[in-house]
């Protein structure tokens, strides 16, 4: 149709006008492509991370909840606390089992400890004055005393249970080249470097530990780790947290616990849940299968979210960005296509002067208009997903920053150990709350980059939008075209 | 009051008149209930005439012309177009199609270039046409301007060969009426002659009819009749 044509001469010989509004445009677009690429790719990844993330459950003993109907002040209050502590019945690798027929329970997996005393080894240790011995030395550790025993023996039931070589704290420096294979099963250890070098032994060494009655236990050696994690503590070590900490499996201290009374192990299982909202649900489940009712579940949801805080905060960004944007964006094309049709009032009495109808005309000046805006939308589409990745991981950057900050802050609130964030307790060489997770910072590390990418929905979202701002915002000028009289528009031009 | 000089009014269409003004008024929107900018104007126009309408400023001279030229319609009264009321036709149609306008300004796009502003009003028109910028050129040629005119930018043709193409642009879906508002009032008088000589040419030698909005005495002394508005007390 002749409109088209009109329309095609109208936008190449009046260069100016159109490159102005195809300007504000581009810039339009070019924000919004960012801020949808932006917002897109977090989303994807919040899904992914959502997806991916194994959603844990695990028990914990409520000991407020045990407390509130005790008066500990007083000396009668304490001792019937005490009664009641030391008879809550505790589960069993069995009653784990039990729990987890369960249908919203896909998997669970367990660590089970208990301690030894070295008979072929000795623990890694140097007593200093700045260690006093009521603390181990190991605020970190399991609560360790002059009165415990040597080491600490942590048995996984399966490899996703060993949290400590998932996370990074241990790694293992040697291992023997089966070692994954019978880990699970039979008398094996892996042991710290440090404990290995303090009793000079290496791989395939035999090494010998004893209950109090006196009955010894061999372990066989295929592998040496070492603690990665950096020391929170403020007194003064020679060896790490870890240092006798030994590695094996569940079946092996399972077996020893079984054969042997004096033994009393702890079994601290992991249930992989199929949702967070079936926590409550799978709670109530165990205390029918008989779960005393002073432990309560907890699940990783906190942690898990907050590992994506920093992406959701850009992406909350984003969103706001992009509303501010299409509203300014709007207004100002809404000015600007009012100013150009009463430019182009003689233009509007010619037309209608030499017999074309409104309707043509209207057509007209929106076709002028949508493809002065395709092409802008297009180029700034273009220009968008250029910039759309630097700026999204320089947003990422900040948040991520300031996320270590806060964390840090955090560590420092607390004087780096001692109570518990939620003012629940703990002593030092106690629980201590675990204060990197607790921001979710190592977790962010993983999206150290953003790496918003404008896709097919990005395009189509930038244009779907970006047509009807255009549209919405030259509505009203479309409007008032009809509302032209040729008759007054050429008696204003004689 | 309309004054008709040269012939009495005649309400009456004739077999030979083209458009039939039947007691016509109009007031604009804003105006009050006594206030007409033209009231109860009859006249009619036949082929192969030129017309002039003559009066003062505020006599109703563009009003009327907008009348006939269908870009208003007449709020009492009746125009009668080939013996149709305009009332009753599409004016867009109308405009596009049965009557060709010339405005004293030229009214041209001036982005365009000749042979563009003439293909607008073929397209408007609707005509199928095969060559059109061919056309173009024809009557071009037809209103004296060269052909080498065709792709220029109006801007860059003096004004009488501005209004040489605004007349071609009236001719291009060769209507049966031509409209002029002042067609030589911004000319000199030399363009002014060859301008008359061309509506002269469209009535005398084509049978259009032309009617031609002026002040200018040498207008008036070329057209057929002359009718004079006067301002509306």
């Amino acid at each position: 149709m002749f409109i088209f044509k009109n329309a095609w001469i109208s936008i190449t010989r009046n260069k100016g006008r159109n490159i102005l509004i195809g300007a504000i445009i581009l810039v339009i677009a070019c924000a919004c492509t960012i801020t949808l690429a932006i917002n897109n790719t977090a989303s994807d990844l919040i899904n992914s991370y959502s997806n991916s993330y194994q959603k844990e459950l695990t028990l914990s003993f409520d000991r407020k909840q045990m407390m509130k109907d005790f008066d500990t002040n007083g000396e009668e209050g304490r001792e019937q606390a005490k009664e009641k502590f030391e008879n809550i019945a505790s589960y069993s690798v069995d009653d784990v089992a039990t729990f987890a027929e369960n249908d919203h329970i896909e998997s669970y997996y367990y660590t089970y400890s208990f301690s030894l005393n070295g008979n072929s080894i000795e623990k890694a240790e140097i007593e200093t004055e700045s260690q006093p011995g009521g603390f181990g030395g190991r605020p970190n550790g399991k609560g360790q005393n002059k009165n415990s025993l040597d080491f600490t023996l942590n048995g996984y039931s399966s490899i996703e249970s060993m949290s400590e070589f998932i996370n990074g704290t241990y790694t293992m420096s040697e291992i023997r080249d089966n070692a994954w294979d019978i880990a699970f099963d039979g008398n094996y250890v892996f042991i710290n470097k440090e404990l290995a070098d303090y009793n000079e032994l290496v791989l395939n060494d035999k090494i010998k530990l004893e209950d109090e009655d006196g009955n010894t236990y061999e372990f066989e050696i295929i592998g040496i780790f070492e603690d990665n994690e950096k020391s929170v503590d403020s007194m003064m070590s020679m060896f790490s947290n870890s240092a006798n900490t030994i590695v094996t499996n569940a079946n092996a201290l399972v077996n020893i616990d079984n054969s042997n009374d004096s033994i009393k192990g702890s079994i601290n299982p992991t249930f992989i849940i199929d949702d967070y909202e079936n926590a409550e649900a799978i709670q109530s489940d165990f205390y029918e299968k008989g779960l005393d009712e002073t432990y309560v579940v907890q699940t990783n949801q906190e942690t898990a979210e907050a590992a994506v805080t920093s992406v959701k905060n850009v992406k909350s960004f984003a969103t706001t960005f992009l509303i501010i944007t299409l509203l300014i964006g709007g207004v100002v094309l809404f000015i600007l296509n009012m100013i150009n049709i009463r430019e182009r009032k003689y233009e509007i009495g010619v037309f209608r002067t030499i017999g074309i109808s409104k309707l043509k005309l209207t057509m007209q000046f929106a076709s002028e208009l949508l493809v002065v805006a395709f092409v802008a939308l297009i180029i700034g589409a273009g220009v968008g997903a250029t910039m759309s990745k630097p700026v999204s991981n320089s947003l990422l950057s900040s948040e991520i920053e300031s996320s270590t900050n806060s964390s840090e802050q955090m560590k420092n609130n607390f004087g780096g150990m001692g109570e518990r964030p939620d003012g629940s307790g703990g002593n030092r060489g106690g629980n201590m709350p675990d204060f990197n997770k607790m921001s979710g910072t190592p977790n962010i590390q993983a999206y150290d980059s953003i790496d918003a990418v404008v896709n097919i929905t990005v395009i189509l979202e930038l244009l779907v939008i970006g047509l009807s701002l255009v549209f919405v915002s030259s509505l009203a000028s479309m409007i008032s075209i009809q509302r032209f009289s040729p008759l007054t528009i050429l008696k204003e031009r004689s | 009051m309309a004054k008709k000089i040269k012939e009495n009014k005649k309400i009456d269409i004739k077999d030979n008149v083209i458009l039939s003004i039947q007691n016509a008024s109009y007031q604009y929107s804003d105006a009050t209930s006594d206030e007409y900018a033209i009231k109860n104007i009859s006249y009619d126009f036949e082929k192969g005439k030129i017309y002039a309408i003559r009066g003062r400023s505020g006599s109703g001279k563009t009003t009327l012309l907008s009348l006939i030229s269908g870009l208003e319609r007449c709020t009492e009264g009746t125009i009668l177009f080939d013996g149709k009321d305009l009332k009753d036709i599409n004016l867009d149609t109308y405009r596009n199609s049965q009557i060709g306008i010339v405005f004293q300004s030229y009214n041209l796009l001036p982005y365009m270039t000749a042979s563009e502003n003439i293909i607008l009003s073929l397209d408007a028109s609707g005509q199928k046409i095969d060559n059109k910028k061919q056309k173009a050129i024809e009557l071009m040629e037809s209103v004296g301007l060269k052909s080498d005119y065709a792709d220029r930018r109006v801007l860059r043709l003096s004004g009488g060969e501005q209004q040489r193409v605004a007349i071609a642009r009236s001719l291009s879906y060769n209507p049966k009426m031509i409209v002029a508002d002042e067609p030589t009032g911004n000319l000199d008088k030399q363009t002014e002659s060859e301008i008359l000589d061309i509506f002269k040419k469209l009535a005398h030698e084509e049978g259009k009819c032309v009617i031609i909005v002026t002040h200018s005495p040498n207008v008036c002394e070329i057209v057929d009749e002359i009718y004079d508005l006067k301002k509306v007390k």
